[in-house]
């Protein structure tokens, strides 16, 4: 299974308007006209790196090949769930709440 | 050879016919004009009048005329056209084949695939409904493409430079509004939002109201029981709000509209601009309200917007530029033209399919959510309908999603899946648009997974299935028109019995065929003459039948000259009956 990374060609650390731009480029060569499947697979990964929000969630949720049934055994046979850890924590909070509602963590605005 | 597929842009008021040729986008003349109104007849013999001619005889013979058909279509109703009952897909076809008609004489060879385009708003059934009358009309819609988006494709294909655009689509009969980002030759639609019943008309019937009114309390009758006085009223209203896009006053005269109590009444009334925006203004509101939901759709603010393309004749009304000037600071675009750019568009889009390059593709979203109820907590209590959204609005066609539910109680055999359209928590408040049955499912306790997939294709049209994850069983539906679906059978049918009204029609053009260019126009004039029997005067009338009779005589003679003359003569009344 390829990685929204690899299907679009870009690097890791690409920035928004690059991996804007190797999706639009890869959208003009396979317009969904064309092969449904071959656009979806270009349009959800798109959709799950365009921006820091969408690339930490995926960082953090996405599990090759995910298998709901194994998933569910592992819940169940653990007695204890694996711990987040504290950095991942954080990134998870900071990608789940927009950028300006986090800022309510600065003293200036926690007066009340 | 690349085959032909045409582009049409289907419309409540008015429809037009487009392809690409050597490259370039050709809106498709018929006579001249590249604009068929959306207007069905049948006229004294019993054929089938489509376009111009049959809007002229609505006002004469409006029981024999039907308009603005699109309004009806996804609907389970008939309507009557002389006597005869049809569906609103068999109007509509009428309209496609007069269409595909005109492309096949100037391509000279025949068409049986067709680009249509929708409104972005349309419902499932709607769309159904459309692609029910393109195959009535012996064209396989290849493809559904929204308005909106059509008009971007059509101007976006020449950009170089990135933009975010704000289509604001307001024809006769629906409103669409788009926002759409174009870069690197990707026209993008990134939020629509629409009403599938807000249009011109609804602007005319405000004047029609208005005029009735007036004649209520002036002369002190009711007209709106009288179909040929309304359907002249009809006609001055649309003339009237078209005279109040450039002027600030339009005058309304009807002259004997008809006669009461031995008395005729005449029409004359005045109407502002300022009168006629007051009219208006709760329907320029719901726009304007539409636009903001579309750019909070996008995640966009007015700034945001480089440009607004107006799509649509009803643009025309100038408090729509006023009002979208103060929303964003800018005047609309005015460089399309906002009758052809939607059927442009589909030609575009048209070559696409059939593997031609073109300028720019196309990614367009679904301006609806799409889910299913189920047993959940809503507000706090257990309830059954708690809707479950599954494709969100704003998603990118195609779109497939698959969720995971259980069975609520041990033994469960039969689940009831039911498709809902809509934003609303409690999925009753939403539109149902589909349901089934999964049955036989395994004797096991609750907690049977059942998957869910919705698959929403490129048409806009959805796609279910839902399976019993540990046995495989799986049922599956397309949505198709759950209230008017067409059983495959009576599609035929429906094809054969329009087939059948052209057909009257094809062989008398057939005579017409072989005859010289000025005697088709000949024959031509004389039937517009025809039909403005019944509102002119007994003099001019009697004129005309000379005329007439002289026209025959002359084209059976052969006499070119004095042929000339008497054409030009009857020209000149219909002219004049006419203005």
């Amino acid at each position: 299974m390829k990685s929204p990374y690899e299907i679009l060609e870009v690097a890791e650390q690409a920035t928004d308007s690059e991996i804007k731009q190797a999706y639009l480029q890869k959208v003009k060569l396979n317009p969904p006209d064309r092969d449904h499947e071959k656009f979806q697979q270009i349009h959800s990964a798109y959709e799950s790196i365009k921006n820091v929000t969408s690339r930490e969630n995926h960082a953090l949720f996405n599990y090759p090949e995910a298998d709901f049934d194994a998933l569910l055994e592992q819940a169940f046979s653990t007695a204890q769930p694996s711990l987040i850890s504290a950095d991942h924590f954080d990134k998870l909070l900071r990608a789940s709440i927009d950028d300006k509602t986090f800022l309510i963590g600065n003293p200036k605005m926690t007066t009340a | 050879m690349n085959e032909i597929i045409i582009g049409i842009d289907l419309g409540t008021t008015n429809s037009e016919v487009a392809i690409v040729e050597n490259g370039q986008v050709v809106v498709i003349a018929d006579n001249n004009r590249k604009i068929l109104p959306s207007f069905v007849g049948i006229d004294d013999q019993g054929d089938i009048l489509v376009g111009e001619s049959a809007r002229n005889q609505y006002l004469v013979y409006p029981e024999r005329t039907v308009k603005s058909i699109k309004r009806l279509m996804g609907q389970d109703i008939q309507v009557n056209l002389a006597g005869h009952a049809y569906a609103p897909q068999e109007i509509s076809a009428i309209i496609l084949k007069r269409l595909k008609a005109i492309a096949e004489q100037h391509v000279d060879q025949p068409v049986t695939k067709a680009v249509i385009t929708v409104p972005a708003y349309f419902s499932d059934a709607q769309r159904q409904a459309t692609r029910e009358a393109g195959e009535i009309a012996g064209l396989e819609v290849v493809r559904m493409i929204n308005e909106p988006t059509a008009a971007a494709l059509a101007y976006g294909g020449s950009q170089v430079e990135q933009k975010r655009m704000l289509v604001y689509d307001l024809g006769g009969g629906t409103f669409d509004v788009s926002v759409v980002n174009i870069e690197a030759g990707v026209v993008e639609v990134l939020s629509s939002h629409g009403d599938n019943h807000l249009g011109g008309d609804d602007f005319d019937q405000q004047i029609i109201e208005h005029i009735l009114d007036h004649l209520q309390e002036t002369q002190g009758i009711d007209l709106r029981q009288h179909s040929k006085a309304l359907a002249r009223i009809t006609r001055a209203a649309e003339n009237a709000k078209l005279v109040l896009s450039d002027q600030p006053y339009a005058k309304i005269e009807e002259e004997y509209l008809l006669e009461h109590e031995g008395a005729a009444i005449h029409l004359s009334l005045e109407l502002s601009r300022i009168d006629y925006e007051d009219m208006i203004e709760d329907y320029i509101n719901a726009t304007i309200d539409a636009v903001h939901i579309a750019m909070k759709g996008a995640k966009l603010t007015p700034a945001d917007i480089d440009e607004i393309l107006l799509v649509g004749g009803s643009t025309r009304t100038p408090c729509i530029r006023e009002r979208l000037y103060n929303e964003f600071g800018f005047e609309p675009h005015s460089e399309v033209d906002p009758d052809l750019c939607v059927a442009m568009g589909a030609a575009i889009q048209a070559a696409m399919i059939s593997g031609q390059e073109v300028n720019a593709v196309l990614v367009d979203v679904t301006p609806y959510t799409y889910g299913t109820s189920a047993i959940a907590y809503l507000n706090d209590e257990y309830y059954p309908f708690t809707y479950v959204p599954i494709i969100h609005k704003n998603t990118a066609l195609p779109n497939r999603k698959t969720e995971a539910f259980v069975t609520n109680h041990d033994g469960q055999e039969v689940v009831n899946v039911t498709i809902y359209q809509g934003e609303d928590p409690d999925a009753l408040n939403n539109i149902k648009i589909g349901e089934f049955l999964v049955e036989g499912l395994q004797d096991v306790e609750a907690g049977n997974v059942i998957t869910l997939t919705l698959a929403l294709d490129l048409n806009g049209m959805l796609h279910v299935s839902a399976q019993e994850k540990a046995t495989g069983l799986e049922k599956s539906i397309t949505i198709k028109n759950a209230i008017s679906r067409f059983e495959h059978g009576a599609l035929d049918t429906a094809k054969q019995r329009i087939n059948k009204l052209f057909g009257q029609n094809e062989t008398i053009r057939a005579v017409v065929k072989n005859e010289a260019p000025e005697i088709v126009e000949a024959r031509k004039l004389i039937a517009k003459a025809e039909a403005l029997f019944d509102i002119s005067s007994d003099e001019d009338k009697e004129d005309m039948i000379d005329l007439i009779e002289d026209i025959n005589s002359c084209i059976e003679a052969g006499l070119d000259g004095r042929l000339q003359e008497s054409v030009a003569k009857l020209a000149d009344i219909i002219y004049y009956l006419e203005s």
